[in-house]
């Protein structure tokens, strides 16, 4: 049921997110970040996120181009459900209508 | 009378209370987790993953965005440090977060806040920091109610994995979900955690850049080496750029 190499990504995975989670507390409780880390650490988030979606921006077919700008803009003004509806619904239109 | 009866209940009264509290809060948040835990349940089993594998996943590592970008970049077998190295990339806001919890923790010993620190998450977080605000304005000590944390902590804990299972269970169902554009939920998901973290075009600029390096390198790069790319560039120019202000 639970393949090795499955188990071991799993558990680096573990290991890592709880290392950042007790990291902050352990090591920076007693001191500040200078501005330059903190931006740094928190564009982090955002540039590994868009990173692996970026496929999805340069797709060869314009259903899908179409689909991701419609999914950016739902995601601009609603909460998570509307957004992945929208999309979702958007682009499954879109692919049949347009190939 | 009511002196009385607190005195009578010193262990039970404020802890329950305090976790009820705590629970009842994060029902709101919860409408909004249980679609996404559903999503990526079913995403895991068309990479793969196992009806098992989904909870072990979501039960030890607990920590929603870097799961979608694991998925997102799941392969069989896995690429074991591209997925560690991605999962620390996005979950490293934790440090931050931790760092600013840190000062409310100060009268938990570290037998208690290092394991309370093992369910924190962005919605426990949000809800448990504004709580400690709102209690100190008050008065109330210590500010940060353990119990009410862990109240709220405990229900996404176990509402994650629960979901995120049948998601799974539920995926084989489905059948071929990119068909109808159910692949477009990750970048779904992707965009709407990204505008929880907008905090104005200046502090986006990083994020054009690592969305441009990524781009051209998956066009011209074969294999997953457009995500570190655009990580790495993304990151240089947060350093760079902070030197303006």
């Amino acid at each position: 049921m639970v393949d090795p190499l499955v188990l071991l990504t799993i558990v680096l995975m573990a290991s890592v997110t709880y290392a950042t989670r007790i990291g902050g507390y352990l090591l920076l409780r007693n001191r500040t970040l200078s501005p330059r880390a903190t931006a740094v650490m928190e564009a982090a988030p955002g540039c590994v996120l868009i990173s692996v979606i970026a496929p999805n921006f340069v797709a060869n077919n314009p259903a899908d181009l179409i689909g991701i700008a419609v999914t950016l803009l739902a995601a601009t003004r609603f909460s998570m459900l509307p957004t992945v509806a929208i999309g979702v619904i958007a682009t499954g239109l879109l692919r049949h209508f347009l190939g | 009378m009511t002196a009385i009866d607190t005195d009578n209940a010193p262990f039970e009264r404020p802890v329950a209370s305090e976790l009820r509290r705590g629970m009842a809060d994060c029902m709101p948040v919860l409408l909004g987790i249980i679609p996404y835990a559903l999503v990526l349940g079913a995403q895991a089993s068309q990479k793969g993953l196992t009806v098992a594998e989904v909870p072990l996943m979501t039960g030890l590592n607990f920590a929603g965005g870097s799961e979608f970008a694991a998925i997102q970049l799941w392969t069989s077998p896995p690429h074991v440090a591209l997925i560690a190295a991605i999962t620390f990339l996005v979950n490293s806001r934790h440090l931050l977060m931790g760092a600013a919890l840190a000062p409310y923790l100060r009268h938990l010993p570290k037998r208690k806040a290092l394991p309370a620190l093992f369910v924190m998450t962005d919605e426990s977080w949000a809800l448990g920091l504004a709580d400690a605000k709102a209690r100190m304005a008050r008065g109330l000590e210590p500010a940060f109610s353990l119990p009410y944390y862990i109240g709220t902590a405990v229900i996404f804990y176990f509402s994650w994995i629960f979901f995120t299972t049948l998601g799974a269970a539920l995926g084989p169902v489905l059948g071929d979900v990119e068909a109808y554009g159910f692949d477009m939920a990750f970048p779904a998901v992707f965009l709407v955690l990204m505008r929880g973290m907008w905090k104005g075009f200046r502090a986006a600029r990083p994020w054009l850049v690592s969305l441009v390096v990524a781009a051209l390198t998956y066009l011209f790069v074969p294999g997953a080496w457009f995500v570190g790319a655009g990580a790495v560039s993304g990151l240089i120019a947060a350093y760079l750029l902070a030197g303006d202000e």
